[in-house]
């Protein structure tokens, strides 16, 4: 007869109790290993997200006018808002505000669009001319917007003087003076700044689409446009909504390329919510405004990302 | 007697010499204090001007060392706001007068009576230098030099125009007409009508009668003064086609362009930018200095000051040394020979090296006469956010300037409110 023989772990000791490399080695095998990796960035998203953006709401709720300590910092309930309702400038702003990040994302993005299909084309030199287009998105927003304001000086600027020597301008144009063109001229400095991003995204999402599509839309008939239409936007849609909403995240949160360029000016033409907020808290040092502004702006943009992922489709997929 | 050495001697010996090497270093750095100085200095002159104070002050103080730490002057009231705010601040920092009532206010000032009473320069200093860094009786600050408010005119056109430089409001407009000739691509004057133009805007309203703070200290504005003062400076604009076409954007590196590139007649600033000019047209021959206008009824010429201030109160010995150092005639002239920055030492701007020199006595009389910017809790702001996108409106026909003035003026009870 053979005798089944069982082997049993040894004991374990005070030690295997206590070291904590087998303690985790063992949590590693449970399902709350998944919290334990969890908890460094969770830590670090509370500390520079969560804990900044809950303390700026509650500061919109509050007298915080820095230059006037006599005021206090006493609950004002519903105070800075209320005063958003009749304040002008705060609408004009908005209004600015829709303008810029609407003409700036649709340019941006037509000529990304462009840009990514020409470059999927795989010419010769076409890494080169990749690595050229995106320049302009390397360079930090102050470098482009003093460059920028140099090119379009009315005295020296380079792009006067061009226009004036083919002979689409008579003379010299200030165009950061002019509330006609002031936004305009912002809008394509941007522009030019920030098409790579969607020309990266899009190119990148060019690369996965299947070239059998187009082999059979061929067959089919189709063309450029109708491939354009029917296949390469349909299929680039999830990129395309993810571009969109990061640009216009970037462009509602950033004043400094319109601070350098008009700081909002001539007048209030080019004076977008960014700045306003900016203003009001660097120059005014009324925090307590400036965070309610802040707050508007990221209810605006909360509402503008749920109703665009639900208009575009893009979860349906 | 021979003394041997083995191997672990050797050893224990290097070992000890160079412990003790490591520690001389840091003994003798121990006995350095390290400061930070936040600056928005901006020219190459001025960086020139500030090497040569910081080389002058390292070889009187060796056991300080100074770190200057240059911040735009755009950006300085939100850095020092986020500095004093966050407990980062620096150890002393270079405050211009319309900023002191706010750091004053948040509390980012240190209190320097004390010290400035029984300093041994103080004497050099007239009162009037101390008004605008005093709040409530208590000093903040030393002047460090003073921004002379002054015109700049082209005397060779002037000259071929046979005009003299305009002594009152009515004789510059006139002269800014005579000298304007688009078809040369000239205009009679360099308006700041984009970041920094509400200082211009101010001290017009001023000259028209229109003053900020009242006798009795309160702040109002008066509403007829005012709109006379705005129609008269835009006009020069959009009446007299006298400035060029792009002053509403224009800031102060336009307005400097324009003229050192011969494409403007006059220009309003301060003494800062003699050296800059002289280096692209010929002092005394292509242009040449005079005090400002005098307006209608008040004669309105700024004297600004560049206060040095203490910051962080742990080092305050060490940035009391700096910052009084400024004070010394030696720094203060080194500073001017290199920016054009007046002393605000009285001592210091009677140094022959200044009263010599003829082009700087538009200067020197200005220091009779010239008053310092008003100043108040909150000034700053609403000059910037309020009158400055107000102006631009009239300039760019957006607005008149009655519906200019009213928004300044209810912008000035909402920052006094």
């Amino acid at each position: 007869m053979v005798e089944a023989r069982i082997s049993y772990p040894p004991p374990l000791t005070l030690w295997d109790r206590i070291n904590p490399v087998r303690m985790i080695g063992e949590l590693s095998e449970t399902r709350y290993w998944m919290y334990l990796l969890l908890i460094p960035s969770a830590l670090l998203i509370t500390a520079v997200v969560i804990y900044p953006t809950l303390y700026g709401m509650q500061m919109s709720f509050r007298e915080m006018r820095l230059n006037r300590p006599d005021l206090g910092t006493g609950w004002v309930g519903l105070k800075h808002y209320q005063r958003m309702l009749t304040d002008p400038i705060f609408w004009v702003s908005l209004r600015n505000t829709a303008v810029w990040v609407t003409s700036a994302i649709a340019l941006e993005f037509l000529i990304g669009l462009i840009a990514a299909l020409a470059l999927n084309r795989n010419l010769p030199g076409s890494k080169v001319l990749a690595v050229l287009i995106l320049l302009p998105y390397f360079l930090p927003n102050v470098v482009a917007g003093h460059m920028w304001a140099l090119m379009l000086d009315p005295r020296l600027g380079v792009i006067n003087d061009l226009l004036v020597k083919i002979g689409w301008l008579e003379g010299y144009k200030a165009w950061f003076a002019d509330p006609s063109t002031a936004m305009a001229a912002a809008i394509v400095v941007e522009a030019w700044h920030s098409f790579p991003f969607f020309t990266l995204l899009i190119l990148a999402g060019l690369k996965g689409i299947p070239s059998d599509l187009y082999k059979a839309a061929d067959i089919d008939g189709a063309g450029p446009f109708a491939q354009l239409r029917l296949i390469t936007l349909p299929m680039l849609k999830t990129i395309i909504a993810a571009a969109v909403i990061l640009r216009v995240i970037g462009l509602v949160n950033s004043p400094d390329l319109l601070l350098i360029l008009t700081s909002g000016g001539p007048g209030r033409s080019t004076q977008v919510l960014s700045l306003y907020a900016f203003q009001t808290a660097y120059k005014d040092f009324n925090f307590g405004y400036a965070g309610a502004l802040s707050v508007v702006m990221f209810i605006l943009l909360m509402g503008f990302a749920w109703a665009y992922v639900r208009l575009s489709k893009v979860n349906e997929d | 007697m021979t003394t041997r050495f083995d191997r672990r001697s050797v050893l224990k010996m290097g070992g000890g010499l160079l412990a003790a090497s490591a520690l001389l270093p840091a003994r003798a750095m121990a006995q350095q204090t390290a400061i930070n100085y936040w600056h928005t200095f901006t020219s190459q002159s001025e960086f020139a001007g500030l090497e040569d104070v910081m080389k002058l002050f390292a070889a009187a103080h060796p056991d300080i060392a100074v770190t200057q730490e240059n911040i735009p002057n755009p950006e300085f009231m939100a850095k020092i706001t986020a500095a004093v705010v966050s407990g980062s601040r620096p150890d002393s920092t270079m405050v211009s007068s319309e900023r002191v009532a706010d750091l004053v206010a948040m509390g980012g000032l240190t209190d320097l009576t004390d010290r400035i009473a029984a300093w041994e320069r103080r004497g050099d200093f007239d009162d009037s230098r101390f008004a605008s860094i005093t709040k409530d009786g208590k000093v903040y600050g030393i002047p460090a030099f003073t921004f002379v408010d002054w015109m700049y005119y082209r005397k060779d056109w002037f000259d071929e125009a046979g005009l003299a430089p305009p002594t009152t409001y009515a004789e510059f407009r006139d002269a800014a007409i005579k000298l304007t000739d688009p078809a040369k691509g000239r205009f009679g004057f360099g308006m700041r009508g984009g970041a920094g133009g509400q200082s211009y805007v101010i001290n017009i309203m001023e000259g028209f009668g229109a003053k900020l703070i009242q006798d009795d200290g309160s702040i109002s504005l008066d509403r007829d003064k005012a709109i006379e003062a705005v129609d008269w400076w835009s006009g020069l604009l959009i009446k007299d086609g006298a400035v060029p076409p792009s002053a509403p954007n224009d800031g102060f590196r336009q307005i400097m362009e324009a003229f050192q590139t011969g494409q403007t007649a006059m220009l309003w600033h301060h003494t800062g930018s003699f050296q800059d000019n002289s280096k692209l047209l010929k002092a005394g021959v292509e242009f040449a200095t005079a005090a400002i206008p005098a307006g209608p009824v008040n004669r309105v010429s700024r004297l600004g000051y560049a206060y040095n201030t203490v910051t962080k109160p742990e080092t305050i010995d060490a940035s009391w040394e700096w910052i009084k150092f400024w004070g010394e005639p030696d720094a203060a002239v080194a500073f001017l020979e290199k920016t054009g920055y007046f002393p605000a030492s009285t001592v210091a701007a009677q140094d022959e090296r200044i009263s010599g020199n003829p082009l700087y006595k538009p200067a020197a009389d200005t220091l009779g006469f010239g008053i310092p910017a008003p100043s108040f809790a909150g000034f700053a702001g609403w000059s910037e956010s309020v009158v400055l996108p107000a102006f631009q409106r009239v300039l760019i026909k957006e607005a008149t300037p009655e519906q200019a003035v009213d928004e300044m003026i209810d912008g000035l009870a909402q920052a006094i409110a």
